[in-house]
């Protein structure tokens, strides 16, 4: 059987990775536009046990799936589909795709030989895989995070990097290695009749929603969530490392998810600010970007802790200019949405 | 201390070889010896001005980082205190690259005692990424180093970009971002 699933929405953001690029590829092939539905939360949220050496991890509340995580205003959600062997593996997503829909698959770089890394760095990557051609024996993948690539490659790759191990080799083997791929992969569900208009009221109930999440975000035991959550964290990550504690893998991957969440909110308040031409959301879109070059530095930061190059006092100094920019931020937010 | 000049050129490089820490250059037989990210990618020697060397970007003109004793060529923003010739300028240029888009002050020094701040903007070095800011791509690589491989379909970049000077006093210092995310591989002052 050969089948291909054509015209596929390639996409990606310089501020998030191979989650939310895969994540949306899926949804604008159900018909969902990536930036409205990936762009329109923003929150925060940890629990310290969830946390996965993998690049595509964002932090879930418990029974909330990764996709209703990402696009929390929309009628979406996912499952992880944990086959228990490659070859079942592979049966999986090859029933997916035989019946039309694109799905992502865990994978590691290792292992494929369109990566920079293949056969030097494992890392726990996604990609889709929308096609098959069994007398080939290739599959067709698409993966957008740099050197993009679309097109073809052996089954036998495929496989093989979604059932790695995943181990440490040597020390660029960094943040999300040893962590077995388990040929885990990602189905996707889209209530398509239930989508939102992206209008005023749209807007306005998402901006709300999230202003209120940041300030009235309920924390089980052991969990940070909302602005005080956030501010607990930062702090709590600062006393450790103070301390000596290693915090440089944790940090970096919090910070990651962080980021890539407010600069996709940044773009979605510039274009919910150009869609309904109200000057404000885009200056407050403006203002998200720079709640995200915060992370950025941050991000950088916890990097450096692995050395101690980054001194406690500057992970500090940061998060203490970003939670003051992210109040004034959100301040604004609540302004703007009584306007609209 | 800053020595004053009477009468700077229209536009002036600034020697940063006192303030390189980051070694982000690399040769292809020695891709080992630099890490401009926290991956240690680099940047391909070949590909890019030689060390020391006078380049003009886009009408601009730069003095690509001379060779230091470390192997350093660019300096990771950390709050330091940059000593420029004392006078008027509108704009200092900027060879810059990020890990990652990010945008921090830089604290502008004048010689009457006052402090402004202006924004420094750089866009991703990484490959197949847009300018966002937009600066201009000053250098545009074919290839990124990796510690024990070239990668040839990925291509970093050098950003050109300025910041303003709005005062109309003269400056005498300027002092970089504490933001490791930003590397800074060349400055000229344009006179006012």
């Amino acid at each position: 059987m050969r089948t291909s699933i054509p015209e596929l929405v390639t996409w990606r953001h310089d501020l998030a990775g191979c989650l939310h690029a895969c994540a949306a590829t899926l949804l604008e092939f159900h018909g969902v536009d990536a930036l409205e539905a990936l762009g329109a939360g923003w929150g925060f949220y940890h629990r310290p046990g969830g946390l996965e050496r993998a690049e595509y991890y964002f932090p879930c509340r418990p029974g909330v799936s990764l996709l209703a995580t990402l696009a929390p205003h929309h009628p979406v959600r996912s499952a992880w589909r944990r086959p228990a062997d490659a070859a079942r593996g592979w049966a999986e997503v090859r029933d997916a795709v035989a019946a039309g829909r694109p799905v992502a698959v865990a994978v590691d770089n290792f292992e494929l030989p369109f990566r920079p890394a293949f056969q030097d760095v494992h890392s726990n990557h996604l990609v889709v895989v929308h096609g098959f051609d069994e007398a080939r024996g290739t599959v067709e993948v698409i993966d957008t995070v740099p050197p993009a690539f679309a097109g073809e490659i052996p089954l036998e790759r495929l496989s093989a990097s979604r059932d790695s191990g995943n181990e440490v080799r040597h020390d660029r083997d960094m943040f999300f290695t040893a962590h077995p791929i388990g040929n885990r992969w990602l189905d996707v569900e889209v209530d398509t009749a239930a989508l939102p208009e992206f209008d005023a009221g749209f807007v306005r109930a998402a901006i709300v929603s999230n202003v209120d999440d940041f300030g009235n975000s309920p924390a089980g035991e052991g969990e940070y969530a909302g602005l005080a959550g956030q501010r607990r964290y930062l702090a709590e990550v600062v006393e450790r490392y103070a301390r000596g504690d290693e915090v440089c893998d944790e940090l970096f991957v919090v910070a990651g998810a962080a980021l890539a969440v407010v600069a996709l909110h940044a773009d979605w308040l510039a274009l919910a600010g150009r869609r309904l031409a109200v000057p404000d959301l885009r200056e407050a879109g403006r203002a998200a970007d720079r709640i995200a070059h915060h992370w950025t530095a941050l991000r950088i930061l916890a990097a450096r802790t692995r050395d101690g190059t980054t001194s406690a006092e500057q992970l500090t100094r940061r998060h203490t200019a970003l939670l003051l920019d992210q109040e004034r931020l959100l301040d604004e937010l609540t302004r703007v949405t009584a306007r609209l | 201390m800053v020595a004053p000049t009477t009468a700077p050129p229209r536009r002036g490089v600034l020697d940063l070889t006192d303030f390189l820490d980051c070694a982000g250059i690399t040769p292809e037989d020695g891709l080992g010896t630099g890490a401009f990210n926290i991956w240690s990618n680099t940047f391909p020697a070949a590909e890019l001005p030689a060390r020391g060397s006078d380049v003009v970007v886009d009408g601009v003109p730069f003095r690509f980082p001379a060779e230091h004793p470390s192997g350093a060529d660019n300096v990771r923003c950390a709050r330091q205190l940059v000593p420029v010739p004392r006078g008027r300028y509108d704009w200092i240029h900027v060879l810059a690259a990020a890990e990652r888009r990010t945008e921090d002050e830089v604290l502008l020094h004048f010689a009457d005692g006052s402090v402004d701040a202006e924004w420094l903007r750089v866009s991703d070095f990484w490959p197949e990424t847009p300018a966002r800011f937009g600066e201009s791509a000053a250098f545009r690589c074919t290839r990124l180093h990796y510690p024990r491989h070239v990668q040839r379909n990925m291509g970093p970049v050098i950003w050109r970009r300025r910041v303003a000077v709005p005062r109309e006093e003269d400056l005498v210092a300027l002092r970089l971002p504490d933001n490791p995310a930003v590397h800074v591989f060349a400055l000229t002052l344009e006179a006012a």
